[in-house]
């Protein structure tokens, strides 16, 4: 039975009619494809008056998709100013054909005047809007402008972003003298007490302007290279120095981010010999002894004979255990090294020492946490590294031995 | 409205739902703001607390009989004085109704559609919400048991593909500030959703099985818990406490942050049916506990006539409700816990009183 309150069959139709049209007519905040230019890096850094500089590499579609390329270049490269980050990006509507969309971010290039005057300010924006995931790597610029690196283009990777992000994680992984970060961790470590940043490097070859033409590409060696560099070293969000690349490798063994590398030492007899790294752990402790904190980090390191350019007997197990200690005492090395130079050049504490002893001492950590920056200078840090060679490759004998 | 009956399994549903449903979006940040590292705590701490709540409010359900929560206030005392408490449970089940649509709203438009006004989301949710609400208790139980599969597949690939960010230093030290934040902190996890847990008192007398019923309330209030401190102990434990306060959906973000060997990313609009499917339920049982009791309160033989009007005034009340979004996270901090604890705990018990004298009263004489 209807219900005296029911509205009529036609009254019902008619209304349904009505929401229909008025919520079906199109879709609100909808872009297409072809109203977007997909940015793949941006660059940030400030001029001499203090304004934002962006500039943002966007992919061209019709030369990335098409299977007939013509000469014009696989990314076009927008340069804008503003007051603050966001003007400069609604600037580059008058730049770019069409709004710049920044969901596919690959990497973000910071250069050289932001990261000596603070970061924080233009982090802000990347982490707040919607449209980034937080999922893209920030580097730096050594020795370039940003503009110079983002307008490079690359051999063999045709978008250079996709270049630049690949290149970093496969250094990371097997080199171990550089480390990816997200704008996430960046942003987690600049705000922490206990533990300061590090951003990767990167560095150009060559002459800026042949890289920004597509002849750098069209020689099987190109002019105009980019490459990864090692890490750099923040305090606060200013950046106050680089490691060498044993320092970014010692920093990397020391936070158990070293997947694999190559680690070198001379033999006794003269030549050298070459280990291959396969994985590496690491923990760190923090002791408190008489009301002073010592900081323990223990690495674990597996790895392979992977090259030897001398003469040495690979079947005795007193040599292998030798091989084993020398590579100990390189990585340790490596470690202290890049100690040494946090604490007594820079006093910045990258490895995170703090949260060390936040974790295992709260309540000591509570009293030190506003003076960590004087405190962690005369940190005293031990080092026990363990090193596992297991195998010798194919050859059983280096090649220099007698037959 | 006699042949309105659910399961005891479609009610433990149901609760799961309700439990999730919009907390998974709020209850994370304020708790990693207070409670630090120890933030999934002050979830499971309270869950387990709660569960003394719900066996309260699950006996004076099966007290009731087949009452609702109006209908008792009403036979406790009396025609004016119970309509006037009725009142206050009524407004307060439709201001929370308000509040959840624009917490789906405010996410709609801070994550996905920015440039949507706040209206035309909440007009097209309460639609559908309205529909469903329409179709009775029993198309509503019905689909609950379609969707808590998907619900749950949807969280074990959250959970599963965000596993190998996880970072263990991020939960040390454990109890490092304290107990003091961590029992502060879980104020939240009981005025949202734990006391508004009342509001199924209108649900309950169409439930079967009483004594069953009640087992499946107190059940399904743990589990839906549980998935509160894992959604809270995942976002700490890849993000950090820091991150998670610092961040207004830390859910999302964490969906955002899926990468599975290179090719699988992107997907968290995947992940956000989590919300849009628990906070839809949430509604919809919020919405016909409100229309039922307004139509018990006004003698009315059938809800139904009163959906579209109800409606209307969420519509108004979702968007005038605060005039920004710093506005509702003081208003969740400082007014919500004590509103929740006076209208989810204070006032069932007062009507429980009521009844339970006015019963034995008739009984005797």
């Amino acid at each position: 039975m209807r219900h005296p309150l029911a509205p009529h069959g036609y009254v019902k139709w008619t209304l349904v009619w009505v929401v229909m049209v008025l919520t079906l007519t199109g879709c609100w905040s909808s872009r297409e494809l072809d109203e977007l230019g997909v940015a793949v890096a941006i660059g940030v850094d400030k001029d001499e008056d203090d304004r934002y500089v962006l500039s943002v590499q966007i992919i061209n579609p019709s030369e990335v998709a098409s299977d007939a390329p013509t000469t014009r270049p696989p990314v076009t490269l927008y340069t804008t100013t503003g007051d603050t980050l966001f003007q400069a990006f609604r600037n580059m509507t008058t730049h770019s054909p069409r709004k710049v969309y920044v969901s596919q971010l690959r990497m973000v290039v910071l250069g050289p005047e932001i990261v000596n005057e603070g970061v924080t300010p233009a982090l802000d924006l990347l982490y707040r809007n919607h449209e980034f995931r937080p999922t893209f790597f920030v580097t730096v610029a050594r020795d370039a402008s940003v503009s110079d690196i983002l307008s490079t283009l690359t051999p063999y990777e045709r978008i250079p972003a996709k270049k630049l992000m690949d290149s970093l994680i496969d250094t990371e992984e097997n080199l171990g003298i550089t480390k990816s970060v997200t704008i996430d961790n960046l942003i987690a470590d600049v705000r922490s007490n206990g533990k300061e940043a590090v951003l990767p490097g990167i560095l150009m070859e060559g002459d800026a302007a042949t890289g920004t033409s597509t002849t750098n590409v069209e020689k099987v060696d190109a002019p105009t290279k980019l490459s990864i560099d090692g890490l750099s070293i923040f305090r606060g969000d200013q950046l106050v120095g680089w490691l060498k690349e044993e320092e970014s490798q010692g920093y990397n063994y020391a936070t158990g981010t070293v997947q694999s590398t190559i680690e070198t030492f001379a033999c006794d007899n003269p030549g050298t010999l070459s280990v291959e790294i396969l994985r590496s752990n690491a923990s760190m402790d923090a002791q408190l002894r008489s009301g002073k904190p010592t900081i323990t980090i223990r690495v674990e390191v597996e790895g392979n004979v992977g090259e030897v350019d001398c003469v040495i007997d690979l079947s005795d197990d007193d040599k292998m255990k030798d091989i084993n200690k020398k590579t100990e005492e390189v990585i340790e090395k490596k470690i202290n090294a890049a100690i040494n130079v946090t604490q007594e050049e820079y006093a910045s504490d990258i490895f995170g020492f703090g949260n060390v002893i936040h974790r295992n001492h709260p309540a000591y950590w509570k009293q030190i946490k506003y003076d960590w920056k004087s405190h962690f200078s005369e940190l005293e840090v031990k080092t026990d590294v363990k090193v596992k060679i297991r195998r010798k490759g194919k050859s059983t004998q280096p090649l220099q031995s007698e037959g | 409205m006699g042949n309105h009956t659910i399961s005891p399994r479609q009610f433990m549903y149901l609760v799961i739902l309700f439990t999730v449903g919009s907390s998974i979006l709020i209850i994370p940040t304020p708790t990693a703001a207070m409670a630090k590292q120890d933030a999934w705590l002050s979830v499971l701490l309270p869950v387990s607390a709660g569960t003394l709540i719900i066996w309260f409010l699950s006996t004076f359900g099966r007290q009731l009989e087949n009452k609702t929560f109006v209908e008792a206030a009403i036979f406790a005392f009396g025609n004016w004085f119970g309509r006037l408490l009725s009142f206050f449970y009524l407004s307060f089940i439709f201001i929370l109704g308000a509040l959840v649509l624009r917490n789906i709203g405010d996410f709609m438009t801070t994550q996905i559609m920015p440039d949507t006004p706040l209206q035309f989301t909440h007009i097209l949710f309460l639609l559908v919400v309205i529909f469903g609400a329409r179709q009775g208790l029993e198309v509503i139980g019905r689909s609950s048991e379609i969707f808590i599969p998907w619900i749950f597949l949807l969280l074990f690939f959250l959970f599963f593909s965000i596993s190998p960010q996880i970072n263990l230093d991020n939960l040390q030290p454990i109890l490092g500030g304290g107990i003091k934040p961590i029992l502060s902190s879980s104020l939240t996890y009981l005025g949202t959703p734990l006391l508004e847990m009342v509001i199924f008192l209108m649900v309950f007398p169409y439930v079967k099985e009483k004594k069953k019923a009640g087992r499946a309330w107190i059940l399904g209030a743990l589990i839906g818990g549980l998935i509160l401190t894992l959604v809270t102990l995942f976002s700490v434990l890849v993000m950090g406490s820091d991150l998670t306060a610092l961040n207004a959906y830390p859910s999302y973000e964490l969906a955002k942050k899926i990468n599975l060997a290179g090719f699988l990313e992107g997907v968290e609009i995947i992940v956000a049916i989590i919300w849009m499917l628990t906070i839809f339920f949430k509604l919809v049982i919020i919405y016909f506990a409100c229309s039922l009791g307004t139509a018990n309160f006004l003698n009315m033989e059938d809800y139904r006539p009163l959906l579209l009007p109800t409606g209307m005034g969420m519509v108004v009340l979702s968007i005038v409700a605060y005039p920004d979004v710093a506005y509702f996270e003081a208003f969740l901090g400082e007014t919500w816990f004590l509103y929740a604890l006076t209208h989810g705990m204070l006032l069932p018990l007062i009507i429980w009183a009521g009844f339970m004298i006015k019963r034995a009263h008739t009984e005797s004489s």
